[in-house]
């Protein structure tokens, strides 16, 4: 009795440290998926910033050249005479 | 993907509508984004509550497993809309941006045509309007008093030319032929300028006061063949005398001599064929007209010694 007892036991224990370690595997499972996510969410803040960034400079040079041809619209607008033939 | 739903189910609708749409899908996807987070927390505590006073314990981290990998699945899915959609509208915006910027060249390069066509149009304006003089060398050789004397190749036997031809003059024994030499230049372009001489009427004059060789005279070292200027030809315009001490002298003395008369014409050797163009006698000032009358009559002492 006793040694069915021991050995119900050691089943049992076998059985636990069974489920434990199935247990700490979906954990690492989990948990890599979740570094793996957040991985994903520091590359895709690094490219949108870049492309921000780009798109920023893109329109500041557009303004600059807007503000460049207003400019001499103006002067030509101003002068009406120089297209006088 | 929900983005493109609303292009196929309306696809007549504008570019602006389009970027709406894809504006509101983003905004959209991020606020379900942000309420996975209060709904996990959620989550978290009931599962937590349930294992630690539920007898099923077994059951409850069962449940807790196959929720944990579902919601994972969600919010990977949730940021993978989000980022698609954020791509899209980056996108979009950058399409934009270059489209406008290739309209900015295209205005610009139409500006920059203007400008070149102003340019181009106020140089042809200038140019017309500047007259360029041209001049042309000339020899006059003296002789005989008589005779005219002419050297130059372009002068043309012609009766009309005789009173534009230079009029040889004695020489004075002192001042040999080479030296009384002279620079005769003629201009092609009109008579705009004041203060033109013929040269009939001056080489006469220049007769009577016998002894004069040529309009214009080298300045020498003898001062006396500076004082004998004759008339001779020269254009109306950009005459300039070898002689720098002898500019004045043509004109005044002409005025002096013969103030009322009216100038003969002249016309340019190289092109005889061209109207005779008769310009007034300017104006000058009594000290010069005062200066030329003694020299003058220098020249007719020396000439009647001569003789």
């Amino acid at each position: 009795m006793a040694r069915a007892g021991g050995i119900s036991n050691a089943v049992n224990v076998g059985i636990a440290v069974q489920a434990d370690w199935e247990n700490r595997e979906f954990i690492s499972h989990i948990s890599l998926n979740i570094r793996r996510l957040f991985d994903f969410l520091l590359q895709f803040e690094a490219t949108t910033k870049t492309k921000l960034a780009s798109l920023n400079e893109k329109l500041d040079t557009l303004e600059r050249r807007l503000e460049l041809l207003e400019v001499q619209v103006g002067t030509a607008t101003a002068n009406p005479s120089l297209f006088n033939t | 993907m929900e983005g493109e739903r609303p292009r196929s189910e309306n696809p007549a609708m504008t570019f602006d509508e389009v970027s709406m749409e894809r504006s509101k899908s983003f905004v959209k996807a991020l606020q379900e984004l942000k309420n996975l987070r209060p709904q996990l927390y959620s989550a978290a505590e009931y599962c937590e509550k349930s294992y630690l006073h539920s007898e099923q314990k077994q059951m409850v981290l069962d449940n807790l497993k196959d929720y944990a990998v579902r919601a994972l699945v969600n919010a990977v899915d949730h940021l993978g809309t989000v980022a698609y959609k954020l791509t899209d509208l980056l996108d979009q915006q950058t399409l934009e941006v270059t489209t406008t910027g290739v309209k900015i060249s295209c205005i610009n390069q139409q500006l920059l045509t203007c400008q070149t066509y102003i340019e181009k149009e106020g140089l042809r304006q200038q140019q017309l309007l500047a007259i360029i003089p041209r001049h042309h060398k000339h020899y006059v050789l003296p002789n005989s008093v008589s005779k005219k004397v002419h050297f130059s190749p372009h002068v043309q036997a012609d009766t009309r030319q005789n009173h534009f031809q230079a009029r040889s003059r004695l020489q004075p024994s002192a001042s040999p032929a080479s030296k009384t030499l002279s620079w005769h230049l003629s201009s092609e372009t009109k008579p705009t300028i004041k203060g033109s001489i013929s040269t009939l009427e001056s080489s006469e004059e220049s007769k009577s006061s016998g002894g004069s060789s040529a309009a214009f005279q080298l300045l020498d070292k003898d001062d006396s063949t500076v004082s004998k200027p004759s008339g001779t030809a020269y254009a109306s315009s950009g005459i300039q005398p070898s002689s720098g001490g002898m500019q004045s002298f043509g004109v005044p003395r002409k005025e002096a001599v013969d103030g009322s008369k009216h100038l003969g014409g002249f016309r340019s050797f190289d092109n005889p064929r061209r109207d005779i163009v008769r310009t007034p006698v300017p104006f000058r000032s009594k000290s010069v007209l005062s200066a030329f009358f003694v020299k003058q009559k220098a020249s007719r002492l020396s000439a009647g010694s001569v003789s």
